[in-house]
């Protein structure tokens, strides 16, 4: 039976992000999350705070957190590549509990994203474990409650959780 | 117009004293070699460390000073560190945060890495890039007594607000020190919920 990954309405991910407490949203746009993130642009209960680089929005969810917020870091697969310094300098060695949700962007949804062609999806899954840091595909709506279940493991091991989304969101 | 003569500019510690005598309850994120000549100068359990992350401070301090717009929040940046990642100038100006103050220490080298020059030094103005980026007010000084004068105004306006201090090129070469017996907690993971304790008191 082929992975398939299955698109996740905007709202349902907006929804999960409010029960998971988040309050701020730090991102750099990703194509794959156009949609969310236009709905958190227009969410009342959100900030959206938008960076140039996804080692800016590292810092800034760090600082945020220093003054007790509990923000998202959204970036795309590329970003991570881009971050990883201050991923290291502050998850791992700040350990400061950053969630991140980054979009795989070109993943062929029939395949896991450890077999697919592209090295930007194939190789962020070994990227991440090469960095220590637990990650969890979300490849369809039943996963949505990773989204809670990550803020709760990154707080509970001091330092950062990832979210892979899987496929485009709708 | 500053003269930015390396014979002529204040020093480091000179324009740390300038800011330590007005500091009172402000969050201080400081990068690199100020950090500990801060520390020194101004204890206080409101003191972030920028270390091992080079070019986050002032995105580090911009996250704070959004998440605690009642809390003035101060970065001590340096000019190399600010040019990895140029683009938070941007950033900042975007959230437009009015409790941040940016102060740029420009002495035009790495002073860590055996002071190499920073590309562009003689013809950058990071006062400038500041001002059309979108911040609300920026300023250079070569000059320590100029740099006090004007310093009370500054801080009465609302930001975010960039300040360039031409400093002397200093001799703070980082050498490591020799590897600890036992894996040690990071400083980074041991200061910032210090800071994070000392806001949930206000």
């Amino acid at each position: 039976m082929p992975t398939v990954a299955q698109s996740i309405p905007a709202a349902s991910l907006l929804q999960a992000l409010l029960d998971a407490g988040v309050q701020d949203v730090v991102a750099v746009p990703d194509t794959h999350q156009r949609t969310l993130i236009s709905a958190i642009e227009e969410h009342a209960d959100l900030r959206f705070i938008q960076a140039t680089t996804e080692d800016e929005a590292t810092a800034i969810c760090a600082g945020l957190i220093v003054g007790g917020r509990r923000p998202l870091l959204q970036i795309q697969h590329a970003g991570l590549y881009a971050c990883v310094n201050n991923l290291r300098g502050l998850g791992i060695d700040g350990a400061f509990p950053i969630v991140l949700l980054a979009g795989l962007l070109g993943r062929d949804p029939a395949k896991a994203p450890g077999d697919d062609f592209g090295s930007m999806v194939r190789l962020a899954g070994p990227l991440l474990d090469a960095l220590e840091i637990p990650h969890y595909l979300i490849d369809g709506p039943a996963d949505l409650p990773h989204l809670a279940a990550a803020y709760a493991e990154a707080e509970a091991r001091g330092g950062p959780v990832a979210l892979l989304l899987g496929a485009e969101t709708c | 117009m500053p003269d930015d003569a390396p014979e002529r500019r204040m020093t480091r510690d000179a324009a740390l004293d300038v800011l330590a005598r007005r500091r009172t309850d402000q969050v201080v994120v400081s990068a690199m070699t100020a950090l500990g000549p801060w520390r020194q100068r101004s204890p206080s359990d409101r003191n972030l460390f920028n270390l091992g992350f080079m070019g986050g401070a002032s995105t580090y301090a911009l996250g704070v000073a959004l998440a605690r717009p009642d809390v003035p929040v101060w970065v001590i940046d340096g000019d190399g560190s600010l040019l990895m990642q140029l683009g938070s100038l941007a950033t900042i100006a975007h959230a437009a945060p009015a409790n941040f103050l940016h102060v740029v220490m420009h002495n035009g080298i790495y002073e860590t890495s055996g002071a190499q020059p920073i590309p562009g030094e003689g013809r950058l103005s990071f006062a400038g890039m500041a001002r059309e980026a979108g911040y609300a007010h920026a300023a250079r000084f070569d000059d320590v007594e100029a740099f006090d004068a004007e310093l009370d105004d500054l801080l009465s306006r609302d930001g975010p607000t960039l300040v360039e201090l031409f400093t002397a090129p200093g001799d703070s070469f980082y050498a490591p020190a020799p590897p600890p017996a036992e894996r040690p907690t990071p400083a980074v993971a041991r200061n910032w919920p210090v800071v994070r304790d000392a806001l949930r008191t206000d």
